[in-house]
């Protein structure tokens, strides 16, 4: 038995978690790829804003796409909703209201994570602490995802939680491999990739803790195609878009009134099936990113009509549903 | 380290460690051996951990009009308050019999009403009550009972006499807190528990379980219990939210559920409607029902005094019994014990001055330096007025209140309240407290084992309230060793 309310803010908690979790993965990728950078190589900082989707806010706060502004916008900034610190000020306040739900250690790791945050958000981090507060991060929230596979039973408000969780990894999957759209490049002899941009997709490939998969069952190469190709389509490897859509269907499975949150599921899935080569060359990757998250928002739609938002026709025989 | 134990005591009050002779007490002494043995960097060290375990845990309550951040860590001391069993078993029996007179009382009232007619109780004071529902007139919940849950307030004078200082039936908190406190003193000292033979608290939310469970009105199947909380900015969300989690109930605010044209109340679940069998309320009558109650409320349920009247859900504590938590009331409970059970109160009342006589108004308007004055329906230490610590100007508005509503006010003599060592800054000093045991009753009666110790932090205070400036103590009930 499960409140719609509920069932919400478990699914909120899970996507800010998870959120955040991956603004630090992007943020690092970004990092490694600025040191890999070749000389005459170009980095578009506003870019990295467009592709969480907040340029309009972005430009509100700061002058110019600076470094340091964009850092401090991804990471601390509390006007930023999608910050890392929001992200986790959010989901502890979800977390705070289902602490009859969620295993005690959760919820104390969960506000632990938000404390840690709060302290690190008053001041501004150089490179170095700004990697090991992200490392930190990540395995508190890895923590976290342990202790829901491990010490909670895996019941209707579990589904919730990676319904969210893998919803939100799977959108923000397909945003991290958009980052090497920022990087400009001077090319290489005879117009050919330059060979730094292998160097690139090592980069974004490591802040998905996905290399050594990657060269266990990826392609041999480490290019564009491969990576993209990989990271969306690899049935396997737990970041990559149709392994959480494969998940998200479990999840609903295991829920009730699931046909429409399941036919979007599976428009997506048919999306990625049906991709061929050519949808993931240079030219065409970023508008075929943009599908799949406009399809991943679609499922979010869906669940959310189903389950968050009570149906009168549920209740035949109830006032409000007399008097609507 | 060294207590200082001969400094320690300064006033005439009680000190429930340190006896007048400055000897420990004899339900102190091993507690008082074992700090004696602490290094004093090792006691602090371990209010560190046990502060910082607050933090961690999120153990919260939080404050109205705070602004941005709106919980707050629950401010904790790590020296117990010690009490032996003997004294405990004796107050404990005095808590059953009066919330077993209270609950006779509200079902009276809201029936024959046979103690008005009797004259024991003045037919006056019904009619101005501000807590006296008429809607809830000639219902009778199952066992007669209407206040299921209680929280009592008891002091200790100087003379070391314990007191019922108020009977919260009404929406009483802080059990939480007082099966919090008993874990941080576990993990901050846990070689104490073998020290000293301490009485374990932790029963309390089974039976608070059990008590609600017995008021289902689907008897032999397993029954589907709410919480309705007001939310997240109550300044108890953290208990509303912990109780609903140790006894396995949904945590429901008004919007969640919803009354059927078949008068049952149903919450809205990702399956549809389910019913709900008993609520456990956190937020007052007023709110409960706009259809019956306030119309602008938006915390309640539209429909669910129709739903409890027609006995399809049980409401703890029930719609109206906070009629008897009102501080006139309390002057009677005496008489109350006495009519109903025709025995003599095991515990006793603080004497009090009912500002609607005109002698015993008199009387108060002429020692409001003396007196402590209390609102008859007001809670959280909110509208007292502590005579010998207020300004002129605060006991004149006092006096101006009393005058234009004599039945909203009483007065009882400053008490002394007891004191328990506190660790403040680097030693220790004697603060104020008092003691809240938690009564349940539905089938049968249920007494925690001690209660919450709220302390007074500010040096001189008497004002407990976490609200304005309390903090809490673990408290121990204690078999004495020889």
């Amino acid at each position: 038995m499960m409140l719609s309310r509920a069932a919400e803010n478990l699914y909120w908690m899970s996507r800010y978690l998870e959120r955040a979790e991956n603004t630090a993965r992007l943020i690092n990728a970004t990092s490694q790829l600025l040191l890999d950078l070749p000389r005459g190589a170009f980095f578009g900082w506003d870019n990295l804003i467009q592709i969480v989707g907040l340029g309009a806010l972005y430009q509100q706060i700061y002058p110019e796409p600076s470094e340091a502004n964009v850092m401090d916008f991804l990471v601390s900034a509390q006007r930023n909703p999608g910050s890392i610190h929001s992200c986790v000020k959010y989901a502890r306040e979800n977390c705070r209201v289902m602490r009859d739900v969620l295993p005690r250690e959760l919820w104390e790791r969960v506000n632990a994570m938000y404390l840690a945050s709060l302290r690190q958000s008053q001041n501004r981090m150089g490179h170095v602490e700004r990697r090991r507060v992200l490392q930190d991060m990540i395995r508190d929230r890895q923590a976290v995802s342990g202790l829901l596979t491990d010490c909670m039973s895996h019941d209707v408000a579990y589904q919730f939680l990676r319904l969210g969780e893998h919803l939100e990894r799977a959108d923000m999957t397909t945003r991290i491999l958009d980052i090497t759209a920022a990087v400009q490049l001077p090319s290489g002899p005879n117009n050919a990739e330059h060979p730094a941009a292998g160097l690139l997709w090592v980069g974004v490939l490591n802040s998905m803790s996905a290399f050594q998969m990657y060269r266990r069952h990826g392609s041999n190469r480490v290019d564009g195609e491969g990576v993209v190709s990989y990271l969306v389509r690899d049935v396997e490897f737990p970041r990559a878009v149709i392994y959480c859509l494969d998940e998200i269907e479990t999840r609903l499975a295991n829920l009730p009134h699931n046909m429409d949150p399941l036919r979007a599921l599976r428009v997506a899935h048919r999306r990625i099936d049906r991709m061929t080569g050519e949808d993931l060359a240079p030219h065409r990757r970023h508008e075929t990113l943009d599908h799949i998250q406009e399809d991943l928002a679609r499922i979010h739609d869906s669940v959310a009509a189903e389950y968050f938002h009570f149906h009168r026709g549920q209740a035949p025989q109830t006032d409000e549903a007399r008097s609507a | 380290m060294d207590l200082g134990l001969e400094r320690y005591l300064r006033s005439d009050g009680f000190d429930e460690f340190v006896a007048p002779d400055g000897q420990p007490r004899p339900a102190a002494r091993a507690l008082c051996n074992y700090l004696m043995g602490l290094a004093g960097e090792d006691l602090q060290a371990r209010r560190a951990a046990v502060d910082a375990a607050i933090v961690t845990m999120g153990i919260t309550f939080t404050t109205y009009g705070d602004g941005a951040s709106i919980d707050r860590a629950w401010p904790f001391d790590p020296i117990p308050r010690v009490m032996p069993a003997r004294e405990w078993a004796q107050i404990d029996r005095g808590l059953r019999q009066r919330l077993t007179a209270l609950n006779l009382f509200i079902d009276d009232l809201y029936n024959a009403q046979k103690i008005v007619k009797d004259g024991v109780f003045p037919a006056e004071l019904l009619a101005n009550s501000r807590n006296f529902r008429v809607q809830c007139r000639g219902m009778s919940p199952r066992f007669g009972v209407w206040a299921h849950i209680c929280g009592t307030d008891l002091v200790r004078d100087k003379d070391g006499t314990v007191y019922v200082l108020e009977d919260n039936l009404r929406v009483p908190s802080g059990v939480s807190y007082m099966l919090e406190n008993r874990i941080l003193m576990k993990s901050a000292f846990p070689e104490l528990f073998e020290i000293c033979r301490i009485q374990p608290v932790d029963g309390y939310t089974d039976a608070l379980y059990g008590m609600l469970a017995a008021l289902s009105p689907r008897l032999g199947e397993r029954p589907v219990i709410a919480l309705l909380t007001p939310g997240i900015f109550n300044s108890a969300y953290f208990e509303h939210s912990y109780l609903a989690q140790q006894i396995g109930a949904q945590l429901v605010q008004g919007s969640d559920l919803l009354v059927g044209s078949d008068d049952v109340v149903y919450m809205k679940t990702i399956a549809g409607l389910r019913r709900v069998d008993v609520i456990y309320r956190r937020i007052d009558d007023d709110f409960l029902d706009p259809d019956v109650f306030r119309e602008d409320s938006a915390l309640g349920v539209n429909g669910l005094m129709r739903a409890w009247r027609k006995g399809n859900v049980a409401i703890a504590n029930a719609p109206g019994a906070g009629v008897a938590d009102d501080k006139v009331v309390y002057a009677f409970v005496p008489e109350i014990i006495k009519y109903y059970l025709d025995q003599d109160p095991i515990l006793q009342n603080v004497p009090s001055f009912l500002c609607y006589r005109e002698k015993d108004r008199e009387h108060v308007l002429a020692n409001l330096d003396k007196l402590v004055v209390k609102p008859a329906n007001e809670s959280g230490g909110y509208g007292i007025l502590i005579g010998p610590q207020a300004t002129p100007e605060a006991r004149r508005q006092t006096a101006e209140r009393v005058k234009a509503d004599p039945r909203g006010f009483m007065a009882q003599p400053t008490l002394t309240l007891s004191t328990v060592p506190t660790l403040i800054g680097d030693g220790i000093a004697p603060r104020h407290v008092d003691m809240r045991p938690f009564v349940l009753q539905s089938n049968s009666l249920y007494a925690t084992t001690g209660g919450l110790t709220r302390v007074a932090l500010p040096e001189g205070s008497l004002v407990v309230n976490s609200s304005q400036g309390g903090g809490s103590k673990d408290t121990w009930i204690v078999e004495e060793t020889a």
